[in-house]
């Protein structure tokens, strides 16, 4: 006799998890060190990520330039939030937006046949080409970031910290 | 759902600050949008310091005793038919755009010697000038050309190639 509302017990282990200060600094270090890292070189050079863009064929320049210019330091700040437990919510909001979307880019260019590099982790041309194992990669990496937004667990995390300090 | 209008507020912030840092970084270090541009032309011509210069018969003869440099005899078929410097392919200046499909494969330091009849003769110039303006660095003129050549026995061949 299955119901299909889900049971007291998997409701308690999805609490469990998602309340887990472990399981959350584990993720936050993880994923916040991840794209504080690949962001760097994205940042210096943004003539080779405006490339790396366009190689999509989607988006066409100077629009590429201007993204180019903004989502490398979204993608360091949301580092730095998720990392150090300051904007939370927003910045692992955006960063699931921003697998959202890269995503189905990836997909798309796959559909077309093209054969170009991700520019996820380097703008080199030659490493890096997209493949279903790309997909793979950032659909897990979203599957972390929607677990960091709704994760209640508070540890090491700054602002709530500060939260704390100032109703004292 | 206040979590989600604190995620918003958040979001909202964050782009905002993005977007400013993005601006002020690439805008103070030139990059992106606010890169410096090069004129296209500075950067591809090549530099007169590889143009072509006339050299002598000694030094012709020295370069053909070398076996590096690739002769090129500008005159008319006819002429070169009749005896050519020994090796020499055949490239005449008015039919340089029909036949220099040869040379295409060549890398662009290859030392390259032009000569035609002599002093009475200057498409070995105006091929230089072409070859030149085609990207070949190291092209010499010997200008002394085929009446120098064959007034010291130097080695000449008449079959065509």
């Amino acid at each position: 006799m299955e119901s299909p509302e889900p049971t007291h017990r998997e409701i308690n282990s999805m609490k469990f998890l998602l309340s887990n200060d472990y399981l959350a600094l584990l993720t936050r270090t993880f994923v916040g060190l991840l794209f504080l890292v690949v962001s760097l070189e994205k940042i210096v050079e943004p003539a080779a990520f405006a490339q790396s863009i366009a190689n999509y064929k989607i988006i066409s320049p100077p629009l590429t330039t201007v993204l180019a210019t903004i989502l490398p330091w979204l993608e360091l700040l949301c580092g730095f939030g998720v990392l150090f437990g300051i904007f939370r919510r927003g910045s692992s909001l955006l960063l699931s937006g921003m697998l959202i979307v890269f995503t189905a880019g990836v997909i798309s260019a796959l559909w077309r046949g093209l054969d170009i590099a991700c520019g996820c982790f380097t703008q080199d041309p030659t490493v890096g080409k997209i493949g279903w194992m790309k997909v793979v990669q950032n659909v897990t990496l979203l599957a972390l970031t929607v677990f960091l937004y709704y994760s209640s667990s508070v540890k090491f995390s700054i602002e709530h910290h500060l939260r704390t300090r100032s109703s004292e | 759902m206040s979590r989600l209008r604190t995620a918003l507020r958040e979001a909202g912030m964050l782009l905002l600050a993005a977007t400013a840092l993005g601006f002020i970084y690439t805008a103070a270090m030139e990059k992106g949008l606010f890169a410096s541009r090069q004129p296209a032309d500075t950067l591809s011509l090549p530099s007169s310091r590889n143009a072509p210069v006339m050299i002598s018969r000694d030094q012709a003869k020295a370069y053909f005793d070398g076996g590096a440099a690739l002769f090129i005899d500008s005159r008319h078929e006819f002429d070169y038919k009749l005896g050519h410097i020994k090796g020499a392919i055949n490239l005449p200046v008015n039919e340089y755009n029909l036949k220099m499909g040869a040379l295409v494969q060549l890398p662009r330091e290859k030392l390259i010697v032009i000569y035609c009849d002599g002093a009475d003769c200057n498409s070995s110039i105006e091929l230089s000038a072409r070859l030149f303006a085609d990207g070949f660095l190291n092209v010499k003129i010997f200008f002394g050309g085929w009446d120098e050549w064959k007034a010291q026995n130097l080695p000449i061949e008449k079959s065509t190639r």
